[in-house]
């Protein structure tokens, strides 16, 4: 092959200068057979998630105002719903802060699983997806880099979110392993709720019709099962929802493991959702994410 | 006569109603470049689409190294590289950790991913910027960072769709003497572009889309013998406008004058020297001379008209 070299150079020294010498023995632009084919699943999710999760805390802004904002909800929601202390069902608990913090820790899961739906779709429209989907990439690596890292990011907010939780309301856990146990179990719950709220992302067209159709789930899902108010207060048809409710089990598993009562099924309740949403959420948005 | 990289035949993709790209055939040789030419809506990005495997097409066939887009997606993906209209980068991490990132995902060790990191920024004179958050770059480094991640693969096949879209003329020609240099190293390229000129530019084989379908289709020289040609607006003075008329008319060359402006359409190179002699023979004074290509849209009046539309 003849040897081309093509430069350009400006008037102007301090301009940068552009010089493509294609020959192979300098700079091999030309296309050769020693290119790489594509890293295997791990090396990709491996990478795809650091991305992400470099990306999340690359703006401090965004890093301080995502943590406080569990803290702010759970501030107001202590005080304003004190008076939920007193009542039958409550009142074990001693303290509304140790009945409200659990079901908390299981809204701040299902908010950041709202967010990797989100992240996906603005991913998707930014065309940083659509790069990937031209590359020697699994799709599969792609979908699961996000709950990965988002994962992450949920762990970090549990941790500080409890932190307050203990240090300014005066929430007191059965103790650390309980606590780290509800913090688990939130995490698998949130986990797997990503992959759903990921499925949706696949499917939608609209940031916007995505907000609005996850607030509508979102809100009913949180209100009618036992994470503010004791069932027992509830009107009937509304306790009749909470037992089809899976955040119901979820929460009185939290519940139960952060202060140190005797959990039961509601634990396998509670990682059987988990394990639902997340094979459930995986396989729509895999098929989705694929058929292009 | 070497195996076609690229190979379609009879693409269409149609979403319900809307047919976005209909009966499209093309064939590209190793090392050329095809330019596509349109107008937004036009189906280039469709097209661009479907070759990269990223939308499956309801009709027709296209292969890219050999290999079916649709049933052997993974092997066409090894194979490409891909800039898309809107630099797809990671604006909150610097040039050269956005290289690594893709070459580690394509399968490179750390120490080859560093090395054809840096190699690449050098060519694309991004090394002094290497190290900066690509938030801070301008568009035309973000266009020369894009393309440097694909080319990391060292692809066979290169796709760019409009990669000089909202560019500065100086970073459009750096844009256009990398393109060149690589098909002159035998990679092919697919390029989608609005403009006449790039298409002229760089392209060995220039296809025109309109509403999804292949409307001409050619060599460079073919396409702008069909359209008819450059025009030269020569400016003279208001009392030599009817002298210089005529004396271009004597000439042989088309003219139609707008005061004492006149458009002389340009058949051959040697029209221009031709002109300038004949007003100068004539002892009139040539204030101003301008040679305009013609655009896209003069493509599309050109070939409705030949059309009988």
């Amino acid at each position: 092959m003849s040897r081309h070299a093509l430069r350009t150079r400006h008037q102007d020294d301090d301009a940068p200068t552009l010089v493509i010498a294609v020959d192979r023995g300098s700079l091999r632009l030309a296309p050769d057979d020693d290119s790489w084919g594509g890293a295997g699943f791990l090396t990709q999710l491996r990478v795809l998630s650091g991305r992400s999760l470099r990306t999340a805390f690359s703006d401090y802004r965004l890093v301080f105002f995502g943590l406080l904002q569990p803290v702010v909800i759970l501030l107001l929601f202590s005080q304003v719903f004190a008076g939920i202390g007193d009542m039958p069902g409550v009142v074990a608990y001693d303290g509304y802060i140790n009945y409200l913090m659990p079901a908390t820790l299981v809204m701040i899961a299902m908010t950041t699983a709202m967010g990797s739906g989100a992240a996906l779709l603005s991913e998707i429209y930014t065309g940083w997806v659509g790069r990937l989907r031209t590359m020697p990439i699994n799709l599969v690596a792609v979908l699961a880099a996000r709950t990965v890292s988002d994962a992450v990011r949920l762990i970090v907010q549990l941790v500080v979110a409890s932190a307050a939780g203990v240090y300014v309301l005066g929430f007191e856990p059965g103790g650390l392993a309980g606590l780290a146990g509800a913090i688990a179990v939130a995490v698998a719950i949130g986990w797997g709720l990503s992959w759903l709220f990921i499925a949706i992302a696949t499917w939608q067209s609209k940031p916007e019709l995505m907000q609005a159709a996850s607030f509508v789930v979102m809100f009913p899902l949180m209100f009618s099962s036992s994470a503010y108010v004791p069932l027992e207060a509830m009107p009937t048809w509304i306790r009749v929802l909470s037992t089809v409710n899976p955040l119901t089990y979820a929460i009185d598993a939290t519940r139960a493991l952060a202060v140190g009562m005797p959990v039961g099924g509601a634990l396998v309740a509670a990682l059987a959702l988990a394990g639902v949403t997340a094979v459930l959420g995986g396989t729509l948005a895999t098929r989705a994410f694929r058929a292009g | 006569m070497r195996a076609a990289q690229i190979e379609v035949t009879s693409l269409g993709k149609r979403y319900g109603q809307v047919t976005a790209l209909d009966d499209v055939s093309l064939r590209v040789g190793p090392g050329s470049v095809l330019g596509v030419l349109g107008h937004n809506g036009a189906g280039k990005t469709t097209l661009i689409d479907i070759l990269t495997t990223r939308i499956r097409p309801t009709s027709g066939t296209a292969t890219v190294c050999g290999w079916d887009v649709v049933r052997f997606g993974e092997h066409v993906r090894r194979q490409i590289g891909v800039t898309s209209q809107f630099a797809a980068v990671d604006e909150s991490m610097t040039g050269r950790r956005n290289l690594l990132l893709f070459a580690r995902l394509l399968g490179a060790k750390r120490r080859q991913a560093k090395a054809r990191a840096d190699e690449l920024l050098a060519t694309f004179g991004l090394t002094e910027a290497a190290n900066r958050k690509v938030a801070t770059y301008s568009g035309g480094m973000r266009r020369r960072l894009d393309l440097a991640v694909s080319l990391l693969g060292k692809p066979k096949v290169l796709f760019l769709d409009e990669p000089t879209t909202g560019l500065d003329p100086v970073s459009r020609t750096e844009l256009w003497r990398s393109v060149a240099g690589l098909a002159a190293a035998g990679t092919t390229v697919v390029l989608t572009t609005q403009y006449l000129e790039e298409a002229d530019t760089l392209a060995d084989e220039v296809m025109v889309l309109a509403m999804g379908s292949i409307v001409a289709q050619g060599s460079p020289a073919e396409l702008k013998a069909g359209i008819g040609s450059r025009t030269a607006t020569v400016t003279v003075s208001p009392t030599d406008a009817e002298r210089a008329r005529d004396a271009l008319l004597r000439a042989g060359m088309r003219v139609r004058s707008h005061d004492h402006a006149l458009s002389v359409a340009l058949a051959a190179a040697t029209d221009v020297p031709a002109l300038v002699r004949a007003l100068d023979h004539a002892g009139i004074a040539i204030i101003d001379l301008t040679i305009t290509e013609p655009s896209l849209d003069d493509v599309y009046l050109a070939l409705h008209a030949g059309g009988g539309a």
